[in-house]
């Protein structure tokens, strides 16, 4: 996965060294793309653009937790319960404890932190599809657990007028602030998963994907792995799920259902499993489409079901894995 | 009513129940372990079975039990396409199996959306009336339901364990390498037991059509208590299906009549969490670890 | 359908910037479930304003002071689902420039987007059951249907007094709307003197078998089905018979005597004690619903002439505001309205009691038993009492 091309070389000498493997065809090429398309909304300057633009950010976010966890095999359709969790915990934090937003978020992270562990450690031994039923059982136990909770989920209701996000006293509510913060959030987010997806934790995931029983006899406990894998994604998730219920200002049980993993996991697919910008691909492509196809919401769902097959077939990939392979070619490499 | 009766009524009710999830999950389960896809598409082949009755007997007027053959044949057909078109290139493939099934399941239903419209349809029901056994009392059109169901599982059973397409089939079901010594062309029983996997479920969704209705989002509920039964009985065993959807049927009516429709669903969900935690291969399943 | 009006809003929006309106159309912000489960009801509310529109621009357009409007109706699927709801009604206010708005209708979705509304001051009207959907913080907000918490009593007075119910049971879907019905009829029964429990199902259930076996071991004389789903309504008609209930079966809620029918058949369906929100007979309505049946085919759904008539009290507000351009203006003006003579007969404000702010409608409605397919009225009923 790293690659040591250099194509500006480090004096020796500097503190904050940008790693090698930053600088690469591959990382031109997405900056290239997504440098302007991040600057765009700014200058169009429409609340609607802000409005896409701060959801496909959303969703590039909980689909990069799901990129994760898929990096060990393992398919979450519970990924849309750990965003519910995260949701409620931040959103019931600032309104019943006044607890500011950034903390309501970490608040969110332990929460879903905690779930996904407890989930993990039952489930993660389970083969293939036995786990992704297990999740997806536990995803209609987390709606059910809700709706007898009304006093907590605001049940069938659910939780109206969640307060709009402040930080450090500054409202970011409105659509600019919120979309830069969401993109920083984003950025932050891309980090973090790269950072884990190059330290020795995401060799020993490709280890563990690529052949279990070896891996196994090279000494990774696959098992710790696969938790933290699942927790990581989780905890990612549930993050979203918080700055989502700021921004829509509404949540209930029915928000995080079976569709919403389903929605994530086609937007991973499309955006390509394989890459960390595979997510903000998937988002950037899956968002606004039903905004270009206003007429029905059947032919979009259908569109969706096709171009989930489709990439599965030919371009298994995903859109990133063409980009990959055309900034390899650009880069002269074979 | 007294309160045997009343007892006895809900274990009838069970026995719908049981019969449905019977047909629903002994075609998933054969689609499972023919293809090794978990299909999410499931019950969407139950919904258009639904619709295939209607048509054959409300639009084109034929009798209402040729709905049921009709119903499995336009169904079984469909499914020869579908395991052609979208699930070959995934055969073994259970990850990306599963994936593309979601995407089968959103054009089907989203399809039937905009070919039928979102309005449920109703059917004229099998037959009017009540018969009664002493105190208890069944409506005949559910009586005829389960012997329906009875008859087409009965029809199943001899054609599994005594043709040879059946045999094949099954064996495939048990271990891939096998099927292919049953002189059957092992590319056709790919095809063959996914369109009776999906056939089958047509078959649940023609015989429950007149009592429930057809409508494009009939296939979520069906769908979704086939995962438990099947996590129950065991992916791949056709009899611990069998088992588990009358299990399953019982327990959910007896829970619903006494403590209400949301306390049975958590319990048969909570039922299957435990076995997938405890013991995966449900009651019956085949040893599910390998590499 | 509705397919060329998007697809000429789609384009028009796509190549236009945000505020453009041009001079002489005024657009109607029209969010609706149009697919999924709720667009049975969404599609039959929207025919409602696109009739009402279609009236106006035929009969001149929409005369506002020395202007004539052409009316158009932007609608998109909100696909009943809040967060969407938050999308398209963000869509309407900032790329269609949409000031007055038929729906949102699903209460998930309105509260979701109020604040949204109030920001932009904007008009609109509602079906929305939740006791939330209006009040003195979103003045903007009008609802056209009248919900159990106005009907619930004095229809159930009447049915103790004049059907001989005693003993009932309540099935209620168990969501928001359905927990808002129980309360309502909960208070009306035993307000009334009769023996009342309820039953929650989950919203889509089929198969209400074990729920019946469980109601009828009660030994009630009568099922109460408020405002629940009319094709469950219908569902659970046919199978309570099927199991041999011979009791009363009575509908307090909105229309569904068309898809009670439909799904139950005739026989089983003879004899239910029904709300109807309209009278087939009246003049005006039997000619309102030839001409909507003869646009939109039959089977016109009750909850459509509310909207027609929403529809039309909005636009004869800005006439009477005298602009198109200020909200709040037509938004007063639409307050002033009353004694309206819509379809529905004549029509005003009330609420003021309950909801702290005069923005609920208040109509006549009926009380009518199901004979032969058809409903035959019984009584008529305003907010105190039915006769």
């Amino acid at each position: 996965m790293s690659e040591l091309q250099q194509t500006n070389p480090v004096p020796a000498t500097a503190k904050w060294k940008i790693p090698q493997e930053f600088l690469t065809a591959k990382s031109a090429t997405y900056c290239a793309l997504f440098l302007p398309l991040a600057a765009l909304p700014l200058l169009i300057d429409s609340s609607f653009v802000y409005h896409i633009a701060i959801l496909v950010c959303l969703n590039a976010i909980i689909t990069s937790g799901l990129g994760v966890i898929v990096r060990v095999d393992q398919l979450s359709l519970a990924h849309g319960a750990f965003a519910g969790i995260g949701a409620y915990a931040s959103a019931l934090a600032v309104i019943k404890l006044g607890v500011p937003f950034l903390l309501s978020l970490v608040l969110a992270a332990l929460a879903a932190g905690v779930a996904a562990v407890l989930l993990g450690r039952l489930v993660l031994g389970l083969k293939g599809v036995y786990f992704v039923l297990a999740t997806f059982a536990f995803n209609e136990l987390f709606r059910m657990i809700m709706l007898l909770l009304p006093e907590i989920s605001g049940g069938t209701n659910g939780l109206s007028n969640i307060p709009a996000a402040e930080i450090a006293g500054l409202e970011i509510s409105s659509k600019p602030g919120f979309y830069i913060f969401i993109a920083l959030a984003l950025a932050a987010t891309l980090l973090v998963v790269w950072m884990i997806l190059r330290s020795p934790i995401g060799r020993a995931f490709d280890a563990i994907s690529g052949n279990l029983p070896l891996a196994q006899a090279s000494g990774i406990p696959p098992r710790r792995y696969q938790i933290l894998a699942f927790t990581s994604g989780s905890v990612i998730a549930g993050v979203g799920g918080g700055i989502m219920a700021a921004y829509v200002g509404f949540i209930s049980p029915e928000s995080f259902t079976f569709w919403f993993s389903v929605n994530t996991i086609i937007m991973l697919i499309v955006g390509g499993r394989y890459s960390i910008m595979g997510p903000v691909l998937g988002a950037l492509l899956l968002t606004p489409l039903p905004e270009v196809l206003r007429s029905t919401g059947q032919l979009q769902q259908i569109i969706y079901g096709v171009c989930l097959i489709a990439i599965l077939r030919f371009m298994p990939g995903g859109v990133s894995g063409l980009i990959d392979r055309f900034a390899e070619l650009m880069s002269g490499r074979k | 009513m007294s309160f045997e009766a009343f007892l006895i009524q809900t274990g009838v009710n069970g026995l719908i129940l049981g019969a449905l999830y019977l047909l629903m999950a002994v075609g998933f389960t054969l689609v499972f372990g023919s293809l090794r896809v978990v299909n999410f598409a499931h019950g969407e082949f139950y919904m258009l079975g639904g619709f295939a009755a209607y048509f054959t007997t409300v639009t084109m007027g034929l009798p209402a039990i040729a709905s049921i053959p009709l119903a499995f044949l336009f169904v079984a057909v469909l499914g020869l396409f579908c395991e052609r078109a979208v699930f070959r290139p995934f055969r073994g493939d259970e990850l990306n199996g599963m994936i593309a099934s979601i995407g089968l399941a959103l054009i089907l239903q989203n399809g039937a959306l905009m070919l039928f419209g979102p309005m449920p349809l109703a059917m004229p029901p099998f037959a009017e009336g009540l018969t009664r056994f002493g105190s208890i009392v069944i409506p005949t059109s559910r009586l005829l339901a389960i012997v329906i169901s009875a008859a087409v599982l009965a029809i199943f059973y001899v054609v599994m364990m005594h043709t040879r397409v059946g045999r094949a089939v099954r064996a495939m079901v048990q271990d891939a390498e096998v099927a292919s010594t049953f002189g059957i062309h092992p590319g056709l029983v790919y095809p063959l037991g996914f369109a009776l996997g999906v056939g089958l479920a047509a078959v649940a969704g023609a015989v429950m059509a007149p009592l429930f209705s057809v409508s494009p989002f009939t296939g979520h509920t069906p769908l979704l208590k086939a995962f438990l039964v099947v996590v129950l009985g065991g992916l791949g065993s056709i009899p611990g299906a069998a088992i588990a959807s009358l299990a399953v049927g019982l327990i959910e009516s007896y829970t619903a009549t006494f403590y209400g429709s949301l306390a049975a669903d958590g319990l048969i969900l909570l039922l299957a969490v435990i076995m997938l935690v405890m013991r995966p291969n449900g009651l019956l399943g085949r040893a599910m670890r390998v590499g | 359908m509705k397919k060329n009006l998007a697809a000429l809003v789609l384009g028009a929006s796509l190549l236009t910037a945000a505020h453009a309106q041009a001079e002489d159309v005024l657009k109607l912000g029209a969010p609706f479930p149009l697919s999924g489960p709720g667009a049975a009801w969404g599609t039959a509310v929207l025919n409602g304003v696109k009739l009402a529109a279609k009236d106006v621009n035929e009969a001149g357009g929409l005369k506002v002071g020395d202007t004539t409007y052409k009316i158009e109706v932007v609608a998109y699927d909100d696909k009943y689902s809040a967060s969407e709801e938050v999308t398209v009604v963000n869509r309407l206010l900032s790329v269609e420039g949409v000031k007055f708005f038929t729906g949102p209708i699903p209460s998930a979705g309105l509260l979701a987007v109020q604040p949204m509304l109030k920001k932009a001051d904007a008009v609109a009207i509602t079906l929305a059951f939740t006791s939330k959907a209006i009040g003195p913080d979103y003045p903007g907000i009008f609802r056209v249907s009248i919900t159990s918490h106005e009907m619930a009593q004095p229809q159930v007075n009447w049915l103790i007094k004049n059907v001989g119910v005693k003993k009932v049971v309540g099935l209620f879907e168990n969501d928001e709307t359905g927990h808002a019905m129980e309360a309502d009829t909960a208070t009306a029964y035993k307000k009334a003197g009769a023996t009342y429990s309820s039953e929650f199902f989950e919203r889509g259930t089929v198969d209400f078998v074990s729920l019946l076996t469980r109601v009828l071991f009660k030994d009630i004389d009568a099922i109460e089905l408020s405002g629940m789903s009319p094709t469950t309504s219908g569902l659970i008609i046919k199978q309570a018979r099927e199991l041999g209930f011979t009791g009363k079966i009575v509908r307090t809620g909105g229309p569904a005597t068309q898809e009670i029918v439909h799904v139950a058949g005739k026989e089983a369906a003879e004899g239910i004690v029904v709300h109807a929100p309209i009278n087939p007979y009246d003049e005006q309505m039997a000619a309102f619903i030839a001409r909507y049946e003869g646009e939109y085919g039959a089977g016109m759904n009750g909850f459509a002439p509310f909207f027609y008539d929403g529809t039309r009290m909005m636009l004869k507000a800005m006439q009477d505001a005298g602009t198109v351009e200020d909200p709040i203006a037509v938004r007063d003006a639409m307050a002033a309205l009353s004694e309206y003579e819509g379809v529905l007969g004549k029509v005003s404000w009330v609420g003021e009691e309950t909801y702290g702010i005069n923005r609920q409608i208040s109509v006549p409605f009926y009380i009518a038993e199901i004979r032969d397919g058809k409903e035959k009225v019984v009584a008529t009923c305003n907010v105190i009492v039915c006769e």
